[in-house]
């Protein structure tokens, strides 16, 4: 597998009074054919880092590389890559055709030629009617649609897609998604997604590079960065997740006592680099808490406090015994009936396996 | 009658200022080409009677012995007139439009102060301005001054009474209106078009070439329509710095009204310029109709 994008140590500073750090220390390599996706809160450098890919930003320092080339001084005229921008930037003095076939006019295809890719193009999102049309007589939707097909049509060597759906709604941007893998499978380009919806994230990428504050946290596949987040940021982030103030135990095996307090412990797995007494942040999932009759062995006790009903789950709030509150998340079976009523005492359970150690 | 009523409820509205456009353009106007009919009074005005004599003057004179012959005085001011007020909005559009482009790039602060600087000029008399242009160009002014002084000219250059003073002053009277609507239309302009553009393989000035320019073309023909109408009727400029000898329209219509004596040939010729204009507005209106896009006022 080649490495379409490989970022080291990129640096971003706005100059100004007082100056603004965008980007602190970026590194990464995203792979060829890949659906890459950058996630992160407003203001985490997601969109810094892929308008630095994009050329339109100076870079501060580092170096980026395009199929090992270093393409860190190049205007982005000169760089095989395209974006598909959040407001779609469609030329509203053009026709859908001329749009789509902008680029490849620009690097010196002849008219028909041209013309017939961006055709085929129109066709592939399905808009192969509207050609002679102006952007402002076409559906949000549709306008996003040939946005895709303009940046796709000069066949760049990566794809940058800036919050391409946010202006979407939602069962349009449910549709688009599936939409977006569909054309990263069939034109086989790489493509570089930035997005603050972790929903998206999760459902479209191979990989995904959750960032926050200028860095980036981590980088794994969507189920990696969901079940083993590697800081507080991201599972926090990423889902929904209790946290708890812990010290490390003595090991029994390969379970470990994690005291939150003198009353309450959790048993979770060991990590190597956790050593006895060492401090920790604790993160459980709130489906991967489950009620249990009372009684059975290693149960937390604790009385239900609030329930919130989401359709699919319905969330309890319930306070424990140290006076902490552990969200548990079931889900509605039956005639969506509640397991426990507010002031009802319960008892829970938490396997070992799905307590997330995070070191402090 | 309730009907009436409904009509002139629906348009009260509007009623003030259809009044100021009536008794301020509209009856002037009137009375000028009622003028243009006229016989002229030796002591200005013009008495009763209708002829039509003013417009004929324009293309022919009476020789020496009252035949009509095709004559190309008139014609030949009128067509230096065409000529200089074209050169003058063209040298305005290459002045004009990075000057619209630099201020609509600022931030907003910044835009409305560069606005406001635009409109400086017209806080003084145009008289005044104008004057201070003969003490810049003139032979013992700034610019020859400056030349000889630094070595690069021995004699002075002739610079005052010539077509560039004349074109000069032009531009430099009427190149904010044409920096203001290109600046009005630059500014709805989504620099992330220019990015865009960028992105899809152009450089600055394919980007300035593709987008910049035919979203700024409402605003581009607006400005060279708002410097081309008062170029064409200008008197200062062509009487100040062109010193008189290079007649054009406007002095020409002043010339009648003045000295000349001959308030309907003047009144003809103002008409005549009112045609022009309207020609003008009349291709703007429908170039812009074909197009799709909204004039920029």
């Amino acid at each position: 597998m080649s490495v379409a994008i490989k970022a080291d140590n990129l640096r971003k500073i706005y100059s100004g009074n007082p100056p603004v750090v965008a980007l602190k220390s970026a590194s990464l390599e995203i792979n060829d054919n890949e659906f890459f996706t950058l996630l992160g809160p407003s203001g985490c450098g997601k969109t810094t880092l892929l308008r630095l890919i994009a050329g339109f930003e100076s870079i501060t320092a580092g170096e980026l590389c395009l199929y090992g080339n270093n393409i860190s001084n190049l205007p982005p005229e000169i760089r095989p890559v395209n974006t598909v921008f959040q407001h779609y930037s469609l030329f509203p003095h053009m026709t859908i055709l001329d749009n789509v076939a902008f680029g490849l006019r620009r690097l010196g295809t002849d008219k028909n030629k041209a013309n017939s890719v961006a055709q085929e193009m129109l066709d592939l999102v399905h808009l192969g009617e509207y050609g002679a049309r102006k952007p402002d007589q076409l559906s949000g939707g549709q306008q996003q649609r040939v946005a895709l097909a303009r940046a796709l049509t000069p066949q760049p060597k990566v794809l940058l897609l800036d919050e391409p759906l946010s202006a979407l709604d939602l069962k349009l941007r449910q549709a688009m998604r599936s939409e977006l893998k569909r054309l990263q499978r069939e034109t086989g380009i790489t493509f570089v997604f930035v997005t603050h919806d972790q929903e998206e994230a999760l459902s479209m990428s191979d990989r995904i590079a959750v960032m926050s504050a200028g860095e980036i946290q981590q980088i794994a596949t969507p189920d990696e960065i969901y079940e083993r987040p590697a800081n507080r940021f991201v599972a926090d982030f990423i889902g929904d997740a209790n946290f708890y103030d812990a010290v490390a135990g003595k090991h029994k095996d390969e379970l470990v006592e994690y005291i939150i307090d003198d009353i309450t412990s959790l048993k979770g797995q060991r990590v190597e680099s956790i050593k006895e007494n060492d401090k920790v942040t604790l993160a459980i999932r709130p489906e991967k808490v489950s009620f249990v009759k009372a009684g059975d062995k290693d149960t937390l006790a604790g009385t239900v406090s609030d329930i919130m009903y989401l359709g699919n789950t319905t969330d309890y709030l319930v306070i424990l015994q140290n006076n902490e509150t552990i969200k548990v998340r079931a889900e509605n079976h039956h005639n969506g009936e509640a397991i426990a009523n507010v002031g009802e005492p319960v008892s829970l359970a938490i396997n070992p396996a799905a307590l997330r150690i995070l070191k402090k | 009658m309730k009907k009436l009523f409904n009509i002139i409820d629906q348009y009260k509205g509007v009623l003030p200022s259809a009044l100021m456009v009536g008794i301020f353009m509209l009856i002037p106007i009137l009375i000028i080409v009622v003028y243009s009919f006229m016989i002229p009074n030796p002591n200005g005005g013009g008495r009763t009677g209708f002829s039509f004599d003013f417009f004929q003057k324009l293309f022919f004179c009476r020789d020496l012995f009252d035949n009509l012959v095709f004559s190309t005085g008139y014609l030949k001011i009128f067509f230096r007139s065409m000529w200089i007020s074209i050169i003058a909005v063209i040298v305005s559009l290459l002045v004009g439009f990075p000057v619209a482009y630099y201020i609509a790039t600022q931030n907003a602060d910044r835009r409305n102060f560069l606005v406001l600087l635009i409109t400086i000029p017209f806080w003084t008399n145009l008289l005044i301005r104008t004057y201070s242009w003969i003490l810049v160009l003139r032979d013992t002014g700034l610019v020859n001054s400056m030349l000889i002084s630094s070595g690069i000219i021995n004699e002075p250059i002739t610079l005052l009474y010539t077509e560039g003073a004349i074109i000069l002053g032009l531009v430099y009277t009427y190149v904010p209106f044409m920096i203001l609507p290109i600046y009005a239309s630059l500014e709805r302009l989504d620099i992330r078009l220019i990015e865009a553009s960028r992105d899809l393989y152009t450089t600055h000035w394919g980007a300035l070439r593709y987008v910049v320019i035919p979203l700024a073309m409402p605003g581009i023909i607006a400005g060279s329509i708002l410097v081309f109408i008062p170029s064409i009727g200008a008197f200062i400029a062509p009487e100040l710095l062109g010193g008189g000898k290079n007649l054009m329209l406007g002095s020409l219509v002043q010339l009648q009204f003045s000295s000349g004596r001959n308030w309907p040939f003047g009144s003809a010729l103002a008409v005549i310029i009112m045609a022009i204009v309207l020609i003008a507005l009349l291709i703007q209106a429908r170039n812009s109709r074909k197009n799709g896009t909204e004039i920029v006022h």
